[in-house]
């Protein structure tokens, strides 16, 4: 029996409509590779086996219809995973916190319903640090979540769950968050592609909000072209949500080729550990034999990315996470006789510490008087990287460089000390800042753990990445999986 | 030594000529409504949701500005106003704020009123921001309730706010200032204020160097002056005693119509105002200025500078009319209907407003073209129009038809109705008609002469003939006549 | 620079529960934090504008009415004649 678990989407679908195989047969297969390894990963929170595989049966009555594709969908019963921050209607959404553990959404995410329409099959929910906060898929009501590559080592975060189900082929797809980094980070320590599109591009609605002025939805999956697949799917406006562009959605195409100029960042490089520098000068040596153009330059505001980053982040937090207040959504717990203010409390002392801390640091920058020194300070200097950004991006049509300073680490190294925690999203901050779109591809191994290359380009630009993702990715070649 | 006395209104009026919610399409109606049916995930704070601001709340919004003289910025935003309540489903309020550059929809406005000489009050800003919902509790009483019950219908319905300056001085003021304020709502049609709840006021009083204190849970613009004359004579006797006025917030307890220190204490709270990332700022060019001017309606006092010149009314009666737009939109279907200015708006003003009850809690049953009354009576213009000229034709004289009103107002009939109801005896022989023209005519030559050219002289000679027969001819049937005899003889 | 009461405060401010050990806990580590923050003050930047998205009136939603199928608070537990149910006010 071949293993199915183990192909693209692009495949998937190839093999479903010409036949070659089930959905059902895929989607079986699938759900017991999930029984059977996700104890040792623990990517999924919750697995809709029954849902998975009557969709399946759907798609394979359509197929047994000689209906058109177009009807059966572009993603025609690809396994997708959904981070659970995402809301699914009818399947429980939880954010990985006690105060949503019983949360069953009455309403699809837009993406999820693109998903749908696209014939995608949603095979469960996936593990995430709570609310988001993190970069390690380690704040997390329902444990942490390993890296398929080393158990025992963290996968990155916040979308741990769904960086390593992809990798681990638990699913082809899957559907992530990307803040700061979340997304990318756990593409990068499992060696998969990540990309966080346009600020704008994909639709909000549906995904429970962080830090509203950063976040987009990020696809990830095996290859580039899955990539271009999944945004072909869910880019456009949304009437749902006034922050996505008013525009005609552009169709993606996978067209590797050369002529890129490419600008290294050498703030970002020069922060990395040894092996991951080492790694993205090969990187960009194998740009330079492809026919581009690669010079090394420099982005002097980045020594304020962080900084501005957490201020406008937490702040944001702090008032997105004010609605939780276990009265119309949560857990059980009857507000008879408590005085409000004693209940809501006692129910919010069910975050993690990490959202905690947040929540309080958030209050803090927008607490009168703090106002202007922290979070329009902050804003500010969003201005000013996003002047220098666009300049650079004049000169170079994508800028790349590590997608993390460092490789994966083992769990529970870093979750003492915040600050450190913090310090490791410093390249990938910039790109959420900006609203620029950025996507990490594998690009290689130190110390038998992945290192990903972070490749950015300018708003709404996504084909450029896509053209250059892809060039990279046919000639680099680092396509292995971990033994599982 | 004479006390200075400041107040300061925050008046909040809900845009309900609005179809949906400010930021969801949820029926902005939302009363009367089973608990919790009238909304949908966003107005409910359902996590993943976003706002999606209506654009029309921006024009009715846009166009109070521009009606208190107010400046519209070229871009605003909405900020969140961050606290914890049990009626605040996302536990802050999208509102607006202007600490760091205007962003409200209106600033520095100004409107003139009358108390008892000139004034003016300044309109410090505008704002558009989202209603709450409703906290409902067992037993009507907060106190011996285990539990509060949420109803979010109301979560999310578009308000305006207006913040004025502390410009009034007394009570009397704020009631004259505010009825023109309800009159000017109405007018620009951008809230039915006789909706329960739609309209709102609280104030803030200060009396010379004490302290500003704020009174909220003041039920509607009626309260407002009782409320204002109880501090004020509070805080006077306070002073009087030297004890000190603390800033604070109280509330209106209309029942026992005091003030009260506010049940919850309200502790300095810290809203941490931001701008909400969700919405986008939203840009107010000069396309959309200009639709506000082209789109304004006429205003109070430009309508009431119209009554004056075009039906030559008195400033007096003018005023009564235009504060109370049902009454103007009535008088002018009226008078479309028999152009008897002066009369029909005396009938209004000494006689039907009488009827009028001011404090309508009545379901609105809408005929905004102003031909009848919301609160139930019968009685319309063309009732008012009918009245005024037969008393014009003499046909019935002012006494009866004050007496008709009161029917008419029960039972709705046209006053012609009740004329053939009542004439009993009625001369409707043609020969004695006749015989009664004839003489008339005679006597009235240069009547006669006018008749033929001008209609409104065959009226003065249709009195003298009922003069002639005491009223009981019918009038019909005489008309017809006269303007046969008319033709005839010229 | 963070003292305990101001943790205590914010803790308040955010309806969030906190034991004297996590006021500690919380002190410390939100110091280091805002620290690092405060390298925003390192630089002055008094002529740049926040950066926000724009739209015009005619790009937001129109004043149309479409009510929810369904019942939005359906999962709620705590409900009572349709209301949903509180915790009382003091």
């Amino acid at each position: 029996m071949v293993n199915l678990c183990s192909l693209t989407a692009e495949q998937i679908v190839k093999g479903i409509i010409n036949g070659d195989f089930s959905a059902e047969e895929y989607i079986s297969q699938i759900l017991e590779r999930i029984e059977k390894i996700d104890d040792k990963i623990n990517a999924f929170i919750i697995v809709d086996s029954s849902g998975a595989l009557e969709k399946a049966r759907i798609i394979d009555k359509k197929v047994r219809n000689g209906e058109d594709e177009k009807d059966i969908g572009a993603l025609a019963g690809v396994a997708v995973g959904i981070k659970d921050n995402i809301c699914t209607r009818g399947l429980r959404t939880t954010c990985a916190s006690k105060m949503l553990q019983d949360y069953v959404p009455p309403y699809d995410a837009t993406v999820v319903k693109k998903l749908k329409d696209n014939g995608a099959i949603i095979v469960g929910k996936l593990n995430l640090d709570e609310f988001a906060m993190g970069s390690t898929t380690e704040f997390s009501m329902y444990g942490s979540t390993h890296n398929p590559w080393n158990i025992g080592y963290v996968p990155g975060g916040s979308s741990g769950g769904s960086a390593a189900s992809v990798a681990a082929s638990e699913c082809a797809l899957s559907l992530g968050s990307d803040t700061g980094g979340s997304v990318r980070c756990p593409a990068s320590f499992c060696s998969i592609v990540g990309l966080k599109p346009t600020y704008g591009r994909v639709s909000r609605f549906g995904l429970i909000s962080y830090a509203n002025s950063l976040e987009q939805v990020g696809p990830m999956g095996k290859t580039v072209s899955d990539i271009v697949m999944v945004m072909n799917s869910i880019s456009g406006m949304d009437n749902n949500d006034q922050t996505t562009l008013d525009s005609e959605t552009p169709r993606y195409a996978l067209r590797p080729k050369g002529n890129i100029r490419v600008g290294l960042l050498k703030e970002l490089v020069e922060g990395a550990e040894p092996e991951i520098s080492k790694c993205i000068y090969s990187a960009m040596d194998l740009f330079s034999k492809l026919d581009c153009k690669c010079q090394e330059t420099s982005m002097k505001s980045i020594e304020y990315a962080l900084a501005s980053y957490y201020t406008i982040a937490m702040a944001e937090s702090s008032s997105n996470l004010a609605r939780y207040d276990n009265i119309r959504y949560g857990f059980d717990l009857s507000p008879d006789s408590y005085e409000w203010n004693a209940y809501f409390a006692k129910v919010r002392s069910n975050f993690g510490e990490e959202v905690k801390r947040r929540i309080i640091a958030g209050s803090y920058v927008l607490s009168s008087g703090y106002y202007g020194k922290y979070y329009l300070k902050a804003q500010k200097v969003r201005a000013m990287l996003k002047q220098e950004i666009s300049l650079l991006l004049k000169t170079f049509d994508v800028l790349i460089g590590p997608t993390m300073p460092v490789l994966p680490f083992k769990v529970s190294e870093k979750i003492d000390d915040p600050l450190k925690m913090y310090m490791i999203d410093i390249d990938t901050v910039i790109a959420n800042l900006t609203g620029i779109p950025a996507i990490s591809v594998p690009a290689g191994f130190g110390k038998n753990l992945p290192i990903g290359l972070q490749i950015m380009a300018g708003e709404f630009q996504e084909q450029i990445l896509f053209d250059a993702a892809s060039l990279f990715e046919s000639a680099a070649n680092v396509h292995r999986s971990p033994e599982l | 030594m004479m006390s200075e006395i400041k107040i300061g209104l925050e008046i909040h009026c809900q845009l309900t000529y609005l179809q949906s919610k400010l930021f969801c399409s949820c029926y902005c109606d939302y009363r009367f409504k089973i608990p919790n049916s009238n909304v949908c995930p966003v107005c409910s704070g359902l996590p993943g949701t976003l706002p999606l601001l209506n654009q029309n709340a921006l024009e009715h919004a846009g166009l109070l500005s521009i009606a208190l003289g107010c400046n519209v910025p070229n871009e605003i935003v909405f900020y969140r106003k961050n606290y914890f309540y049990l009626d605040l489903p996302k536990n802050f309020q999208l509102t607006q704020y202007n600490a760091y550059g205007i962003t409200s929809i209106g600033v520095n406005g100004k409107l003139e009123f009358e108390a008892d000489t000139k004034r003016h009050a300044r309109i410090r800003r505008i704002q558009i921001e989202e209603d709450p919902g409703r906290l409902v509790y067992e037993n009507n009483t907060v106190d011996n309730s285990f539990y509060t019950l949420i109803d979010y219908n109301r979560a999310g319905v578009p308000l305006v706010e207006i913040v004025t300056e502390p410009d009034f001085t007394t009570p009397k003021e704020v009631r004259i200032f505010l009825n023109k304020i309800t009159s000017i709502i109405e007018h620009l049609r951008i809230c039915d204020t006789r909706l329960e709840g739609a309209v709102r006021c609280d104030v803030n009083v200060s009396i010379g160097e004490g302290k500003r204190v704020e009174i909220k849970n003041i039920g509607s613009f009626k309260e407002v002056e009782k409320a204002l004359s109880y501090e004020i004579t509070r805080q006077k006797t306070m002073s009087f005693h030297e004890i000190e006025i603390k800033a604070e917030t109280r509330h209106w307890d209309d029942a026992r119509k005091i003030t009260k220190q506010a049940r919850v204490k309200e502790t300095e709270e810290d809203y941490r105002y931001f701008p909400d990332p969700d919405i986008p700022t939203v840009v107010l060019d000069n396309a959309f200025l200009l639709t506000l001017k082209r789109n304004m309606p006429e205003l109070p006092d430009e309508r009431k500078r119209r009554f004056i010149a075009h039906y030559e009314l008195s400033d007096h009666i003018s005023q009564v009319l235009i504060d109370n737009k049902e009454l103007s939109d009535f008088f002018e279907s009226a008078v479309n209907i028999y152009p008897s200015p002066k009369a029909i708006a005396n009938w209004i003003v000494s006689d039907l407003i009488k009827f009028i009850n001011g404090d309508n809690h009545s379901q609105p049953q809408s005929n905004d073209q102003g031909g009848t009354f919301h609160s139930g009576l019968k009685i319309e213009a063309k009732h008012i129009a009918e009245l005024a000229q037969l008393v014009d034709q003499n046909i019935i004289n002012r006494n009866t038809a004050k007496g008709f009103l009161n029917q008419i107002i029960k039972t709705g009939e046209m006053p012609s109705q009740l004329v053939k109801k009542t004439n009993t005896s009625k001369i409707d022989d043609k020969n004695m008609i006749l015989e009664a023209i004839e003489t008339v005519f005679r006597s009235e030559k240069s009547a006669v002469n006018d008749a033929r050219q001008n209609s409104k002289a065959i009226n003065f000679l249709l009195g003298r003939i009922m003069q002639l027969t005491k009223g009981k001819v019918d009038p019909k049937i005489a008309l017809d006549l006269i303007k046969k005899k008319l033709i005839e003889s010229s | 620079m963070i003292s305990k009461d101001e943790i205590k405060h914010l803790g308040w401010l955010s309806r969030l529960e906190l034991t004297e050990e996590g006021i500690s806990k919380y002190a410390f580590q939100i110091k280091e934090i805002v620290g690092y923050l405060d390298k925003l003050d390192s630089i002055s930047l008094t002529e740049i504008e926040p950066v926000r998205s724009k739209k015009k009136i005619s790009e937001l939603r129109k004043d149309h009415v479409k009510p929810f199928t369904g019942d939005a608070l359906e999962g709620s537990k705590n409900r009572k004649d349709g209301f949903i149910k509180g915790p009382r006010l003091i």
